[in-house]
């Protein structure tokens, strides 16, 4: 089974923001609602790198670790999804992601934050696939339908990639190979483990 | 009309320059590193990668809090605080507690007069004080018990209300706990107020103290209004711990500030070790205050306390009420309103 993971080019990020608009457009997310978002460091700075990041769908999920409710899930895939039919909206993920990933439609005083909404790496959520309650809560389930995260899939530099760990892993090798410099995977020793510390396996399906 | 401005134009920028004063120098450091190193190690680009796990804002288009934040590593940090010592230990210390209350109940029984009631009653509370006294109770019932539900609720409870009845049961507590909160922050404000004087310590206090409050030995030790253990838990319990949990609590209460992850993990751990503390010291209080001896509770569930549980429990308070108004009714007759 493939293990689903993002992977963004540094040295190729352009800071178009066509992830984000696409991921936008894809999913109609609220107002105020970015699953994904560009950073560009040192801006204006000579060596300057842009990054597109979203949820990583980690291996050991600190958003899993925290919930009070326990809504969120792994899929076969390692994709980490929520039930919103179960969050409480106390925002305790946003506190505990690295990535900043969970979003929350509003920020209201007594901790009024709605249901919190993330990345699903195009995958739904608990809903049927396909059906009108799985987009209305979750967006698209691309993976479903056969197909990558749209964010990645319009990336005009081919700097976002996601899909297959292994099949990534062996794209950017051989990047790295070819231009002899940009080694670096931001993120993945964040949301994988260290190398030598190999991550922990995905738990297999259902509620973990 | 651009004359009328000009001064003001100015002030902002002048406020502007001095709030980026601060953040100036670091990132301007890492910045020229950079600008450094691309000109002699085009290869290497360290500076930017440190940048990435620095946890410092960089430029995003998107707004919102934090969101130039490539990677935040506090959230580990808060996350391996709650789920790890805060949580095992204040769940051993919550449930020691308990069982230690037990024990001793078990063990000695309530704390009995050693003679018969006179049934001649003095004024202790007046019905202010109850009034914030038991508003700040239930609202500290309230607040712990939805407080445990979403600390302790998803090892506990879930097992066995499975995922759909939690949740309800949860988020219910959720916002129960986000309103009633002020609430019990008003009335401890009220509290402290009404009962602090009678809560400044006074040299009968270290006879309390070298006797450890009669507490094995059973004898009574002579107080004021209030005895010893009665301040510490005015003062630890109320003003210091309950303060701290009003004031982390309000941080976390309204995230439309924007407040930062890091003052959020913060005031989260804050609030729970204080109120793991404080609900944990609370059982002791609940215990003597009830269950624990007899009559405890006819002061603040009534006002009136017996002659004789004022003369063994507070002797000196006694004593003041004595001279104020003594007790010249008869035995079952009407209370005395004394009250100092």
């Amino acid at each position: 089974m493939a293990r689903m993971k993002f992977i963004c080019d540094a040295e190729r990020c352009i800071e178009c923001n066509g992830c984000v608009t696409a991921c936008k457009n894809e999913h109609e997310v609220p107002w105020g609602v970015n699953r994904r978002r560009v950073v560009t460091i040192n801006d204006g700075v000579p060596g300057e790198r842009s990054m597109s990041v979203a949820c990583m769908h980690c291996s050991d999920a600190p958003c899993m670790a925290v919930c009070p409710v326990d809504c969120f899930y792994r899929t076969d895939e390692g994709v980490v999804l929520h039930d919103k039919d179960l969050c409480i909206g106390c925002g305790y993920c946003f506190y505990a992601c690295p990535f900043g990933a969970p979003q929350f439609p509003q920020a209201g005083a007594f901790g009024l934050r709605g249901k919190m909404d993330k990345c699903t790496f195009c995958a739904g959520g608990p809903e049927k696939n396909a059906s009108e309650d799985e987009f209305r809560k979750y967006g698209r389930n691309r993976l479903a339908e056969g197909k990558l995260p749209l964010c990645a899939e319009v990336c005009s530099t081919k700097a976002l990639l996601g899909g297959d760990a292994d099949v990534l892993a062996d794209i950017y090798r051989q990047r790295v190979t070819t231009r002899g410099k940009g080694a670096d995977i931001w993120g993945w020793s964040t949301a994988y483990g260290k190398p030598d510390a190999p991550a922990r396996q995905p738990d297999a399906g259902g509620k973990s | 009309m651009t004359q009328h401005f000009s001064w003001l134009v100015r002030l902002l920028c002048c406020i502007g320059a001095l709030m980026a004063l601060p953040l100036q120098p670091a990132l301007a450091a890492d910045a020229a590193e950079q600008a450094t190193s691309q000109q002699f190690q085009p290869l290497n680009n360290a500076p930017v990668w440190r940048e990435v796990r620095s946890g410092d804002a960089h430029y995003t288009t998107v707004k919102g809090v934090e969101t130039g934040v490539l990677i935040q590593s506090g959230g580990q940090t808060w996350r391996a605080l709650r789920n790890g010592p805060v949580m095992l230990y204040g769940g051993i210390a919550f449930c020691a507690m308990v069982i230690l209350l037990a024990v001793f109940f078990k063990l000695k029984g309530p704390i009995m007069l050693s003679g018969a009631k006179t049934g001649r009653l003095i004024h202790r509370f007046n019905s202010l004080e109850r009034a914030s006294h038991w508003a700040m109770a239930i609202s500290f019932c309230v607040l712990a018990v939805s407080g445990l539900v979403m600390l302790f609720g998803k090892h506990v409870l879930l097992p066995v209300f499975g995922y759909s009845l939690f949740a309800t049961v949860a988020v219910v507590c959720k916002n129960v706990h986000n309103f009633i909160g002020p609430l019990f922050i008003l009335s401890v404000v009220v509290f402290i107020v009404l009962f602090i004087k009678d809560n400044i310590w006074q040299s009968i206090d270290a006879l309390w103290i070298r006797k450890a409050g009669g507490l094995l030995t059973g004898e009574h030790v002579p107080s004021h209004r209030f005895n010893f253990g009665e301040k510490t838990w005015f003062w630890l319990g109320v003003v210091g711990l309950s303060t701290i949990v009003g004031v982390s609590g309000l941080v976390l209460n309204f995230p439309n500030f924007e407040q930062g992850r890091w003052v959020m993990q913060t005031a989260n751990i804050v609030h729970l070790i204080g109120s793991l503390l404080v609900m944990t010291l609370s059982l002791a209080h609940i215990y003597i205050g009830s269950i624990g001896m007899e009559s405890a509770l006819d002061g603040m569930k009534t006002g009136y306390v017996d002659e004789t549980w004022a003369r063994e429990h507070h002797e000196l308070w006694y004593d003041e009420a004595m001279k104020t108004q003594p007790a010249t009714q008869p035995a079952g007759g009407m209370p005395v309103t004394a009250r100092v």
